[in-house]
């Protein structure tokens, strides 16, 4: 059977799909050998983890001063 | 305590069980209020909305769906409506024509997602580039691949079919990535 023919925007918008899921068809192993050998595509799914991982780890704490208002307007202040 | 005996306990009046509840998703609500908004202010208003209408609707609160889950509708409706309410902000293109077109910027970037803490500069960036994100996208992106929710529950929040969340995190995350490159590739 052949290969199916795969270009850099496959990848992009299969990965962009599909990342972090289970890649088992055979269109997925002709993108994945695809992405072994293509520093463009290992780039973008680089960059698209990053992405994603930027956010996660841009957290903020609740202050002490809003956590007081919130128990206030909900009157559980004790 | 169980949260499913703590909700009960809520429900029948007791209002340790309820400050508990509170502080148990305080932050999670905060968190998830400013990853939309991108403001504190704001943030905090959503929060306290949010727990105002959890002390309204508990005894409605039937346990189908977990309270975490509730919680998320709730912000992302009332994040939604203050988006509609505000004045027009101009978002970028989501076509895939823009989105997956530009293999000449493939590539590698100069800062890598550890190097987030106290980066002020970087989290201006990444401020900018999610506002340039329609409000219905930057929800599904953040419930998906922030919160760590799965495609389904997404789907239940946002009121939306499975496969249209698929797509619209699919653009999102390339949008995003798209964005970020512009502040983040290597010269």
């Amino acid at each position: 059977m052949n290969k199916p023919e795969i270009a850099c925007k496959d990848v992009m918008e299969h990965i962009c799909e599909n990342l972090g899921e289970e890649l088992e068809s055979p269109k997925c192993n002709a993108i994945k050998a695809h992405l072994n050998s293509c520093t463009n595509c290992q780039n973008y799914f680089k960059t698209i983890e990053d992405t994603i991982q930027f956010y996660k780890n841009y957290n903020v704490q609740l202050s002490e001063n809003a956590h007081q208002r919130l128990m206030e307007i909900l009157g559980l202040n004790q | 305590m169980e949260e499913s005996e703590l909700i009960k306990q809520a429900q029948s009046g007791n209002k340790k069980a309820l400050e508990q509840l509170v502080k148990n998703y305080e932050n999670t609500v905060y968190n998830f209020s400013f990853k939309i908004c991108r403001d504190k202010e704001r943030a905090e208003n959503t929060m306290q909305e949010t727990f105002l209408s959890l002390l309204k609707n508990i005894n409605q609160f039937k346990g189908d769906s977990k309270l975490s889950t509730w919680l998320y509708t709730v912000v992302s409706n009332h994040c939604l409506m203050m988006f509609r309410n505000a004045p027009r902000h101009a978002h970028s293109s989501l076509d895939d024509e823009d989105l997956f077109n530009d293999e000449s910027k493939l590539t590698d970037w100069t800062i890598s997602p550890v190097m987030l803490t106290e980066n002020k500069e970087l989290k201006e960036i990444l401020d900018k580039s999610i506002a340039n994100l329609a409000p219905d996208y930057r929800i599904i992106f953040l419930l998906r691949d922030v919160e760590g929710l799965s495609t389904e529950e997404t789907a239940g929040i946002t009121n939306l079919s499975i496969a249209a969340v698929k797509s619209r995190l699919h653009r999102a995350r390339a949008f995003l990535r798209n964005e970020l490159n512009k502040s983040l590739k290597y010269e």
